[in-house]
Formats: structure tokens, C-alpha cells, sequence
């Protein structure tokens, strides 16, 4: 009966322990239904990741107390008005520490304010448009390449073209992210003194392209530029073809990284040029999974599906906060805000700094579908393989 | 030179007045069974975009897993669908059948909800296509490029709303159904069974929503969430044309894919969509029974 009694007694008193395990709460509103699902879930799933990762290896240190790190994820079914009211709750009634972002720069543009008004840093890898950044925001923080810099490398690539490119197309979406990509594009091709045929601004989840791509074949330009998302992507590749539409080249701002593309559209995804700031390589060390080709065969072995560039941005953003949570030596958000704006750190996804606008400097590397597979084909050390340039026309694949 | 740029600039125009045309098919084809549905049940079926998305997986998983060319898996797409609408006319609608229109939106919008959700469940969020061999190819008529699986969808589309005029028409229970349509009370003196009729009209409306979603999945791309815009798509062509005949939605339908595509050419694409839906309000004010009804 006494030692029972004891038992009980030592229950208790650990269960306890583990009860009062000091815990530091990211928060976070995600697209886990809705359009933007498809792209969410690596988000999602890298946040967690991530978070598992780092309390397996301990948890973090700050001022000598070892805490863990949760998540709390609420879907904001590709909404964004429900996204910025989520993070107000997260804030409000969740308590959470700190704010991991949404996907997309819609999203990151309208959540970052509920971030820079409740004075919480926000660390978000799905927003890219220069507009999250240039507003003087101090508390919002982001882990993709500029936008307006986004086909920086690919215009630099094309100077290096033989037979070389003269004139190009650009089409784009109306959304903050691809607005920006176009204003700072435009730029980049007038640097570059190439002729700008069509510049069309169309509307998002625009399905039919066939219009913009008669337009497009009547005026014939060598190279074609699409700033959109993946299923305009998809429906533009599809649409080029059946309309017959041969430019020397085309290259577009998402889609051609992630596996879905080749998959939905089979050997029509061969010739595409695309962009990641994300190359799985062993080079790209971290203290937490090894290196980026242990993390990408790990994500893939736990998930079922590969990670892309997304996914390595939301994995650095945990880990930003866990650097700089530690740096600052407590849990007061102003503090850790400007432990962030310290941090400098090799990552899977590589060093991650932040600039004085809050955005980290990593440059773009062209990437092309050759034989079903993708191919790093220039990077800003110069060209890493030629591509296959110029593209056949669809009657000779 | 000068002559050059006017045949250009003709071709361009012939070019894209083609692919106005072959998109209205395809258009029609959508909006045929949500203004079937509409005109005999008196539902507007928010839930009909959906249905055609389920239509899409059906031909994507017949295509993928069995091998069967989009084309021929149309029937049984359609087929398929039919008792996924027949059954839920039976279960769920028939409870509110002649209710208020303010419920029949609410219980739509709740189908759409559901089945949207178990797509994304059981299909995941994926982008997929439908993408046989010959989705790509295409011919040349008079220097205008034709897409060959974009024909091929216009002339089913086609065929298929004749077949259902003529079904109307000169069937026993195609006049059946128009009867329940003109005079709920009149038909069931003439032993006209409503339940029955009702639960085949709406069969009949998502086996057309079927065909559309397997010929949508060969020329655009398939996920979980399109159905809400191709249900707005089908709804502006259903009070464009009109519900009274199935050729009054093929003119609406035809109408509206030219007009976009000039209004994408003409004005710029993002301008698209304030063009069909204020085309909607005109008709709306000056043809309320669409662009081929009465004028009373």
C-alpha cells in the first residue's frame, strides 16, 4: 500500500515536470484547403518539420532554461481576409510567441500589418513582392528573393544565348507578387537592350490563354516571360501547344521547380525554363538536418512527396527564430525582433541575413525541363550546363 | 508593308473570333445543365460547378488507371454523374423541392462545400490534366491554327445539346419534364410523377456537367477548387441565353466566349470578366428571358 502510494506520489511529481515544460509558440495561418492548398501544404509540412527537428535535438537555450517549440497552424482557406483575422486571434487568444507567415504575397502583404501592429515578429519564406517590404515595416521579415529580381539570372542567361534572343514577351498576372516581377522586369529588359513586344497584365485564375497567345504568336517575339501562378502556368504550356505557338523560348516564375508540373503535363514540360533560389545540394549545410540533400530525401521519406523551394523557405524560418530566440536571451518580442535583424547562418536553403528592409539577398538559379527532369542551367557564377536552346517547334517534338 | 499589316492584322482577328467560338462551346456545354436544372426545378445549383469538376476527376481517373481515351470515357463520365445527381436529388433536394429559392441556394451551397472538401480528401489538391497524346495537335484552315481537342469538345458540345432539344422535344419523358416546367399541377392531372421527373432532370443536368468536366479536363487543368468559377461562368451564359430552349444557351454560350476573347484582344485580359458580367446586367435589364426569349 505504501509503495503505491509512493508510486503515485512520483507520478504525480514527474507528470508534473512534464506539464510545466516551458514551451515557445509559433503561430501561423496556412493555406490547408482552398486554391492555394496545393502550394500551402509545403509550408504546413516544412513549419513542422522543422519544429520536430529542432525538439529532437533539444529544444533551444535561452538564458540557461531549455524551452521546446509548438505550432499552432490554422487554415485560412486561401482566404486572405480569414488569414489576417486568424493571425489576430493567434496574437489575441492563442498567445502565441511569434508569427511563421502564410503562403503568397497577397497574403504576407495584409498579415504582416496585423504583425507590425501588435509589435511580433513575423518570419515569412511565401511572400515575395517588394511592396511587404517597402512600407518601413520593422517587424515583418521574409526568406524569398525579391520579386522584382526574380528574372534577374534568367535575363542575364539569355545575354549569353546563341542564336541571341531579341525581343521578348511578358505576361503577368495581376497580384501584388507578379505586378512586382513585371515592374522590376521591365527594367531588367530595357538594361539589357532587348525589345519588349507584348507587355499584358491578365487577371488571376485566368484559365483561357488563347487570345494572349494569338496575340503573342502575330507579333513573334523570341522569348516569352510568364510571371503567374502554377495552374497558368500549366494552362498556358498546354494552350501554347495546341495553338501552335513556337517561340525560341518561355520561361515562368513558378511551376517548373515542383514535380506536379512535369507530372500533369508529361513531356510538353520539356524545354521550360523556370527559377529556384533553392538547389538540393549536399553544399548547402545546416545545423539541424546535415545538409540540404539529407533534408530533401528525410522531407520526402516522412511527407510522400519531394520538397521544393518553398518548403526549404519555411524550414529556414523556424530556424531563424530558433537562432535568434537564442541570441536574444529572452522571449520579449521587440528583443528577439532586433536578434533577428542580427542573425546570419548557413541553412539548407542557404545564409540566411536580413537586409535593412528585412529580406535576405539570394539570387535566382535558372532552372530547364530537359528529358523530364530539371536542370540547373545558370546560376550568378555564370552558366552551369548550355541549355537546350533554341526550343524545338511542337511539330517536331 | 502596308498591305502586310492588314493581313496580319485580319488573321489575328479571324484567329482569335475562332477561339471566342470554339471556348463558347465548351461554355454552353457548362451552362447546359445548371439552365436544364433552372428552368425545370427552379434551382439555381450552386453546387453545379462541382459536379463538374467531379465529371473532370472521373475522366482523369478512366484516362490514368484504365487507359481510356477522354472521348470515349464520355458517356461513361456522364453516366456516372447522372447517378451521383439522381441521388442527390432523391436524398437531399427532393426536401425541398418548390421550396423558396433562398433555401435551394443554402442547400447547394452546402453540396458544393462537401464535395469540394471530399475532393480535395480523396483527389488531394494536385494540379492534374487529361493529356492523351493528341491533346496538343492541331490543323490549319485559311492560316487560322485550329486546336484539334478544342473542335473535337465544340462539335460534342454541339451534338449533345441538339440530342437534348430533340430528347425534349419528341420524347414521351422529354415532355414530361417540359410539362412539370410549364404547369406543375396540369402535368399531374396528366399522371406526370414530379419526384421522378425531378430526380431525372437533375440526373440529366449533372450527366451534362460530367461531359463538361471530362472535356475541361483535356484543355485546361483539373483541382479541387474550379468549381466555383466555372458555376459563375455557367450562370451568366443560363440568364444570357436564356432557359427556355437548350440553343438559346449555345447562342449565350458562343456570345460570351467571343465577347471575352475580343474584350481580351481589344481592351486587355484583365478586362475580361467586368465584360461578360456586364453583359450579364444588360440582358438582365433590356432581354430578362435571355438573349433568344420572349420579349415580353
Amino acid at each position: 500500500m505504501k509503495r503505491a502510494l509512493l508510486c503515485m506520489v512520483v507520478l504525480l511529481v514527474t507528470s508534473g515536470a512534464a506539464f510545466s515544460q516551458e514551451i515557445i509558440t509559433l503561430g501561423a495561418s496556412v493555406q490547408e484547403t482552398g486554391a492555394l492548398a496545393n502550394t500551402g501544404r509545403y509550408y504546413r509540412d516544412g513549419y513542422n518539420f522543422a519544429v520536430e527537428k529542432i525538439n529532437e535535438g533539444g529544444g533551444i537555450r535561452v538564458a540557461g532554461k531549455t524551452y521546446k517549440l509548438a505550432l499552432k497552424i490554422l487554415d485560412n482557406q486561401s482566404d486572405s481576409n480569414l488569414s489576417v483575422r486568424q493571425y489576430v486571434q493567434l496574437l489575441t487568444q492563442d498567445k502565441v510567441n511569434f508569427l511563421l507567415g502564410p503562403f503568397a504575397s497577397d497574403f504576407a502583404l495584409a498579415d504582416s500589418s496585423v504583425a507590425e501592429k501588435y509589435q511580433v515578429p513575423m518570419i515569412q519564406g511565401g511572400g515575395a513582392s517588394d511592396q511587404i517590404f517597402n512600407r518601413g515595416y520593422k517587424f515583418i521579415f521574409g526568406t524569398l528573393p525579391v520579386a522584382s529580381k526574380y528574372f534577374e539570372s534568367t535575363i542575364a542567361m539569355i545575354g549569353k544565348l546563341k542564336p541571341a534572343p531579341k525581343s521578348i514577351a511578358l505576361l503577368y498576372a495581376d497580384d501584388a507578387f507578379d505586378v512586382s516581377v513585371a515592374n522590376g522586369t521591365r527594367e531588367l529588359i530595357q538594361k539589357a537592350g532587348l525589345k519588349l513586344t507584348e507587355d499584358q497584365r491578365y487577371s488571376s485564375n485566368t484559365s483561357d490563354f488563347s487570345t494572349l497567345i494569338s496575340q503573342v504568336k502575330s507579333s513573334n517575339p523570341d522569348v516569352i516571360l510568364v510571371s503567374g501562378h502554377e495552374t497558368e502556368a500549366l494552362n498556358f504550356v498546354r494552350q501554347a501547344k495546341s495553338l501552335d505557338l513556337n517561340p525560341k523560348m518561355y520561361a515562368f516564375t513558378v511551376g517548373v521547380p515542383t514535380a506536379d508540373f512535369r507530372k500533369a503535363l508529361g513531356k510538353d514540360s520539356n524545354y521550360a525554363f523556370g527559377m529556384t533560389p533553392w538547389v538540393v545540394s549536399p553544399a548547402n549545410k545546416d545545423q539541424y538536418f546535415g545538409n540540404a540533400a539529407d533534408f530533401a530525401r528525410a522531407y520526402t521519406a516522412r511527407f510522400g512527396y519531394d520538397p521544393d523551394y518553398h518548403t526549404a523557405s519555411a524550414v529556414a524560418d523556424v530556424e531563424a527564430f530558433a537562432k535568434a530566440i537564442e541570441a536574444a536571451g529572452t522571449l520579449d518580442p521587440v528583443k528577439v525582433r532586433d536578434a533577428i535583424s542580427q542573425v546570419s547562418f548557413p541553412s539548407l536553403y542557404g545564409t540566411i541575413a536580413f537586409n535593412a528592409t528585412g529580406q535576405i539577398s539570394l539570387p535566382q538559379t535558372v532552372i530547364q525541363v530537359q528529358n523530364d527532369q530539371v536542370k540547373a542551367v545558370y546560376s550568378q557564377s555564370g552558366m552551369l550546363s548550355y541549355p537546350q536552346y533554341p526550343m524545338p517547334p511542337w511539330s517536331k517534338r | 508593308m502596308e498591305q502586310a499589316l492588314v493581313v496580319s492584322t485580319m488573321q489575328l482577328l479571324s484567329q482569335i473570333l475562332v477561339n471566342g467560338v470554339l471556348l463558347g462551346g465548351l461554355y454552353a456545354l457548362m451552362a447546359l445543365g445548371l439552365a436544364l436544372v433552372w428552368g425545370v426545378l427552379n434551382i439555381v445549383n450552386l453546387a453545379h460547378g462541382a459536379l463538374i469538376m467531379l465529371g473532370a476527376y472521373v475522366g482523369y481517373y478512366l484516362f490514368t488507371l484504365l487507359n481510356i481515351d477522354p472521348f470515349l470515357a464520355l458517356p461513361l463520365s456522364m453516366a456516372v454523374l447522372f447517378c451521383v445527381g439522381y441521388l442527390l436529388q432523391r436524398g437531399i433536394l427532393n426536401l425541398i423541392a418548390r421550396a423558396a429559392m433562398f433555401n435551394t441556394l443554402l442547400i447547394t451551397f452546402g453540396i458544393d462545400v462537401v464535395l469540394t472538401q471530399l475532393a480535395q480528401i480523396f483527389f488531394s489538391a494536385d494540379f492534374r490534366t487529361i493529356n492523351p497524346s493528341y491533346a496538343g495537335s492541331n490543323f490549319m484552315v485559311f492560316g487560322v491554327t485550329l486546336p484539334l481537342v478544342r473542335v473535337l469538345a465544340f462539335v460534342v458540345a454541339l451534338a449533345l445539346t441538339i440530342a437534348l432539344w430533340l430528347f425534349l422535344l419528341h420524347t414521351r419523358l422529354g415532355r414530361a419534364i417540359r410539362a412539370t416546367a410549364q404547369n406543375l399541377g396540369a402535368a399531374r392531372l396528366y399522371g406526370v410523377e414530379p419526384k421522378a421527373i425531378y430526380a431525372l432532370t437533375f440526373g440529366l443536368g449533372a450527366a451534362l456537367a460530367g461531359g463538361a468536366g471530362d472535356l475541361y479536363g483535356v484543355v485546361s487543368q483539373i483541382n479541387p477548387y474550379i468549381g466555383a468559377t466555372l458555376t459563375a461562368k455557367s450562370f451568366a451564359i443560363a440568364i444570357i441565353g436564356g432557359l427556355e430552349s437548350p440553343l438559346g444557351v449555345v447562342v449565350g454560350g458562343i456570345f460570351l466566349g467571343v465577347v471575352e476573347s475580343l474584350t481580351a484582344l481589344y481592351i486587355g485580359p484583365t478586362f475580361v470578366d467586368i465584360a461578360s458580367f456586364g453583359i450579364l446586367v444588360l440582358v438582365l435589364i433590356f432581354r430578362p428571358n435571355g438573349l433568344l426569349g420572349a420579349t415580353t
